[in-house]
Protein backbone atom coordinates (compact mmCIF):
# COMPACT_ATOMS: atom_id res chain seq x y z
CA UNK A 1 0.00 0.00 0.00
CA UNK A 2 1.37 3.09 -0.56
CA UNK A 3 2.39 5.81 1.98
CA UNK A 4 0.36 8.43 3.44
CA UNK A 5 1.62 11.76 4.47
CA UNK A 6 -0.61 13.46 7.55
CA UNK A 7 -0.06 16.56 9.06
CA UNK A 8 -0.58 16.26 12.97
CA UNK A 9 -0.85 19.89 15.13
CA UNK A 10 -1.73 19.68 18.81
CA UNK A 11 -2.09 22.55 21.97
CA UNK A 12 -0.72 22.03 24.52
CA UNK A 13 -1.50 24.15 28.11
CA UNK A 14 0.48 27.00 27.94
CA UNK A 15 1.92 26.11 31.38
CA UNK A 16 3.58 22.89 30.42
CA UNK A 17 7.15 23.48 31.65
CA UNK A 18 9.19 22.36 28.40
CA UNK A 19 10.62 18.80 29.97
CA UNK A 20 6.94 17.70 29.83
CA UNK A 21 6.41 18.88 26.20
CA UNK A 22 9.49 16.87 25.32
CA UNK A 23 7.98 13.70 27.38
CA UNK A 24 4.99 14.25 24.92
CA UNK A 25 7.00 14.13 21.91
CA UNK A 26 8.50 11.11 22.70
CA UNK A 27 5.76 8.91 23.52
CA UNK A 28 3.81 10.11 20.32
CA UNK A 29 7.29 9.01 18.15
CA UNK A 30 7.38 5.89 20.30
CA UNK A 31 3.63 4.96 19.52
CA UNK A 32 4.31 5.77 16.24
CA UNK A 33 7.02 3.97 15.52
CA UNK A 34 5.67 0.44 17.33
CA UNK A 35 2.44 0.64 14.99
CA UNK A 36 4.89 0.77 11.87
CA UNK A 37 4.64 4.53 11.21
CA UNK A 38 7.65 7.09 10.93
CA UNK A 39 7.54 10.86 12.56
CA UNK A 40 9.01 12.71 9.97
CA UNK A 41 9.76 16.23 11.60
CA UNK A 42 8.43 18.09 14.75
CA UNK A 43 8.80 21.46 15.14
CA UNK A 44 7.59 23.04 17.96
CA UNK A 45 6.29 26.37 17.15
CA UNK A 46 5.90 27.67 20.54
CA UNK A 47 3.72 29.90 22.72
CA UNK A 48 1.15 31.44 20.45
CA UNK A 49 -2.06 33.47 21.03
CA UNK A 50 -5.55 31.15 19.43
CA UNK A 51 -8.11 32.53 17.47
CA UNK A 52 -10.43 31.60 20.29
CA UNK A 53 -10.82 30.45 24.13
CA UNK A 54 -10.55 26.21 24.38
CA UNK A 55 -11.25 25.37 28.25
CA UNK A 56 -10.73 28.96 29.55
CA UNK A 57 -7.01 29.23 28.00
CA UNK A 58 -6.30 32.33 25.50
CA UNK A 59 -2.73 30.76 24.85
CA UNK A 60 -1.29 27.77 23.59
CA UNK A 61 1.71 26.06 23.17
CA UNK A 62 1.54 24.54 19.30
CA UNK A 63 3.82 21.80 18.29
CA UNK A 64 3.86 20.27 14.54
CA UNK A 65 4.66 17.11 13.18
CA UNK A 66 5.13 15.71 9.73
CA UNK A 67 3.86 11.60 9.71
CA UNK A 68 4.31 8.77 7.37
CA UNK A 69 2.80 5.76 7.72
CA UNK A 70 1.33 2.76 5.31
CA UNK A 71 -2.21 2.54 6.66
CA UNK A 72 -4.07 4.33 9.20
CA UNK A 73 -3.67 2.59 12.47
CA UNK A 74 -1.12 4.73 13.78
CA UNK A 75 -3.18 8.09 13.37
CA UNK A 76 -5.66 6.37 15.13
CA UNK A 77 -3.27 5.41 18.01
CA UNK A 78 -1.73 9.18 17.92
CA UNK A 79 -5.56 10.37 18.17
CA UNK A 80 -5.95 8.20 20.93
CA UNK A 81 -3.27 9.21 23.01
CA UNK A 82 -3.81 12.91 22.41
CA UNK A 83 -6.88 12.46 24.10
CA UNK A 84 -6.18 11.08 27.27
CA UNK A 85 -3.34 13.21 27.59
CA UNK A 86 -3.65 15.63 30.03
CA UNK A 87 -1.28 18.44 28.87
CA UNK A 88 -2.64 18.23 25.47
CA UNK A 89 -5.89 21.06 24.73
CA UNK A 90 -6.75 20.31 21.25
CA UNK A 91 -5.12 18.42 18.18
CA UNK A 92 -5.92 17.93 14.48
CA UNK A 93 -4.26 16.07 11.97
CA UNK A 94 -5.17 16.32 7.99
CA UNK A 95 -3.92 13.69 5.29
CA UNK A 96 -2.14 15.37 3.11
CA UNK A 97 -0.69 12.93 0.04
CA UNK A 98 -3.39 13.51 -2.26
CA UNK A 99 -3.29 17.24 -1.76
CA UNK A 100 0.38 17.02 -2.85
CA UNK A 101 -0.24 14.30 -5.85
CA UNK A 102 -2.91 17.09 -6.76
CA UNK A 103 -0.05 19.86 -6.57
CA UNK A 104 1.91 18.19 -8.02
CA UNK A 105 0.15 17.39 -11.23
CA UNK A 106 -0.19 21.35 -11.91
CA UNK A 107 3.22 22.01 -11.56
CA UNK A 108 3.71 19.22 -14.21
CA UNK A 109 0.48 20.84 -16.11
CA UNK A 110 1.96 24.20 -15.87
CA UNK A 111 5.09 23.05 -17.00
CA UNK A 112 4.05 21.60 -19.87
CA UNK A 113 2.29 24.80 -20.83
CA UNK A 114 5.01 27.19 -20.20
CA UNK A 115 6.97 24.34 -22.38
CA UNK A 116 4.80 24.93 -25.36
CA UNK A 117 3.75 28.53 -24.99
CA UNK A 118 7.40 29.97 -25.87
CA UNK A 119 7.15 28.20 -29.20
CA UNK A 120 3.86 29.88 -30.19
CA UNK A 121 4.83 33.03 -29.35
CA UNK A 122 8.16 33.77 -30.58
CA UNK A 123 8.27 33.17 -34.26
CA UNK A 124 5.67 36.22 -34.14
CA UNK A 125 8.22 38.45 -32.60
CA UNK A 126 10.81 38.65 -34.53
CA UNK A 127 8.64 38.63 -38.01
CA UNK A 128 6.84 42.05 -36.25
CA UNK A 129 8.69 44.53 -37.70
CA UNK A 130 8.52 43.40 -41.22
CA UNK A 131 4.48 42.56 -40.92
CA UNK A 132 3.81 45.30 -39.59
CA UNK A 133 3.69 47.75 -42.58
CA UNK A 134 1.91 45.52 -45.03
CA UNK A 135 -0.57 44.74 -42.53
CA UNK A 136 -1.58 48.36 -42.06
CA UNK A 137 -3.14 49.19 -45.38
CA UNK A 138 -5.71 46.00 -45.65
CA UNK A 139 -6.61 47.09 -42.16
CA UNK B 1 -11.77 43.94 2.18
CA UNK B 2 -12.53 43.77 5.84
CA UNK B 3 -11.68 47.66 6.15
CA UNK B 4 -14.17 48.70 2.97
CA UNK B 5 -16.64 46.57 5.18
CA UNK B 6 -16.72 48.40 7.88
CA UNK B 7 -16.19 51.84 6.22
CA UNK B 8 -19.23 51.18 4.84
CA UNK B 9 -20.76 50.07 7.96
CA UNK B 10 -19.64 53.12 9.37
CA UNK B 11 -20.66 55.59 6.84
CA UNK B 12 -24.32 53.61 6.98
CA UNK B 13 -24.07 54.75 10.93
CA UNK B 14 -22.27 57.86 11.13
CA UNK B 15 -24.02 60.04 7.69
CA UNK B 16 -27.44 58.74 8.44
CA UNK B 17 -29.00 62.19 8.40
CA UNK B 18 -26.40 63.91 6.01
CA UNK B 19 -27.24 60.93 2.76
CA UNK B 20 -30.72 60.41 3.75
CA UNK B 21 -31.57 61.69 0.32
CA UNK B 22 -29.82 60.39 -2.69
CA UNK B 23 -27.43 57.89 -1.10
CA UNK B 24 -29.71 55.31 0.57
CA UNK B 25 -30.88 54.24 -3.04
CA UNK B 26 -27.20 53.82 -4.78
CA UNK B 27 -27.38 50.27 -2.36
CA UNK B 28 -24.12 51.07 -1.20
CA UNK B 29 -22.11 49.77 -3.34
CA UNK B 30 -18.34 50.23 -2.62
CA UNK B 31 -17.56 50.71 -6.57
CA UNK B 32 -17.40 54.16 -7.28
CA UNK B 33 -19.49 57.30 -6.82
CA UNK B 34 -22.59 56.81 -9.24
CA UNK B 35 -23.19 59.53 -11.42
CA UNK B 36 -26.35 61.02 -11.95
CA UNK B 37 -28.79 60.13 -15.21
CA UNK B 38 -26.60 56.96 -16.80
CA UNK B 39 -24.96 54.71 -14.36
CA UNK B 40 -21.17 54.38 -15.72
CA UNK B 41 -19.20 52.19 -13.17
CA UNK B 42 -15.79 51.81 -13.11
CA UNK B 43 -15.17 48.93 -11.53
CA UNK B 44 -11.64 47.70 -11.50
CA UNK B 45 -11.23 44.06 -12.50
CA UNK B 46 -10.45 42.06 -9.37
CA UNK B 47 -7.92 39.42 -10.16
CA UNK B 48 -7.39 36.21 -7.89
CA UNK B 49 -4.68 36.69 -5.72
CA UNK B 50 -3.85 32.87 -5.55
CA UNK B 51 -3.63 32.59 -9.58
CA UNK B 52 -1.49 35.66 -9.62
CA UNK B 53 0.64 33.61 -7.04
CA UNK B 54 0.48 30.53 -9.12
CA UNK B 55 -0.81 29.02 -5.85
CA UNK B 56 -0.87 24.91 -6.20
CA UNK B 57 -1.83 24.60 -2.40
CA UNK B 58 -3.12 27.18 0.54
CA UNK B 59 -1.61 25.85 3.43
CA UNK B 60 -4.25 25.94 6.74
CA UNK B 61 -1.31 26.31 8.88
CA UNK B 62 -0.39 30.26 7.10
CA UNK B 63 -3.05 31.88 9.07
CA UNK B 64 -1.73 35.42 8.00
CA UNK B 65 -2.01 34.00 4.39
CA UNK B 66 -6.24 33.33 5.27
CA UNK B 67 -6.25 35.96 7.17
CA UNK B 68 -7.62 38.43 4.40
CA UNK B 69 -10.09 36.27 3.44
CA UNK B 70 -12.51 36.76 6.50
CA UNK B 71 -14.99 38.82 7.75
CA UNK B 72 -13.72 40.76 11.33
CA UNK B 73 -16.94 38.32 12.50
CA UNK B 74 -14.98 35.85 11.23
CA UNK B 75 -17.17 35.42 8.02
CA UNK B 76 -15.52 33.48 4.97
CA UNK B 77 -15.56 36.53 1.99
CA UNK B 78 -16.98 35.75 -1.03
CA UNK B 79 -15.95 35.08 -4.35
CA UNK B 80 -17.40 38.31 -5.37
CA UNK B 81 -15.78 40.46 -2.56
CA UNK B 82 -12.30 39.27 -2.91
CA UNK B 83 -11.92 38.20 -6.54
CA UNK B 84 -11.17 34.87 -6.22
CA UNK B 85 -11.23 32.16 -8.82
CA UNK B 86 -13.81 29.64 -8.11
CA UNK B 87 -11.02 26.55 -7.80
CA UNK B 88 -8.74 28.71 -5.36
CA UNK B 89 -12.42 29.54 -3.29
CA UNK B 90 -12.72 25.74 -2.90
CA UNK B 91 -9.21 25.62 -1.95
CA UNK B 92 -9.22 28.28 0.66
CA UNK B 93 -12.82 27.20 2.27
CA UNK B 94 -11.14 23.88 3.23
CA UNK B 95 -7.87 25.56 4.32
CA UNK B 96 -9.81 28.30 6.36
CA UNK B 97 -12.23 25.71 8.08
CA UNK B 98 -9.23 23.53 8.82
CA UNK B 99 -7.60 26.44 9.93
CA UNK B 100 -10.37 27.27 12.72
CA UNK B 101 -10.32 24.01 13.86
CA UNK B 102 -6.74 23.95 15.48
CA UNK B 103 -7.54 27.62 16.99
CA UNK B 104 -5.18 29.71 14.12
CA UNK B 105 -8.02 31.24 12.56
CA UNK B 106 -11.98 32.47 14.88
CA UNK B 107 -15.09 30.48 14.32
CA UNK B 108 -16.78 33.89 15.73
CA UNK B 109 -15.33 36.88 16.83
CA UNK B 110 -15.33 36.94 20.61
CA UNK B 111 -16.83 40.46 22.39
Amino acid sequence: MEERLYDLIFILRPDTPEADIDKVISTLEHAATEKGGKIDSVNKWGRKRMAYRVQKLREGYFVYMVIRSSHGEVVKELERRLKVSDPVIKYLTVRLDEELKRQDKLKRHRERRAARRPRKTVPPAPAMPGAEQPAAPTA
Amino acid sequence: MAEENAQQQSYGGGGGPRSSGPGGGSGGRPGGPAKRGKRNFVRKKKVCRFCVDKADFIDYKKAEILAPFIQERGKILPRRMTGTCARHQRWLTVAIKRAQNIALLPFAAEL
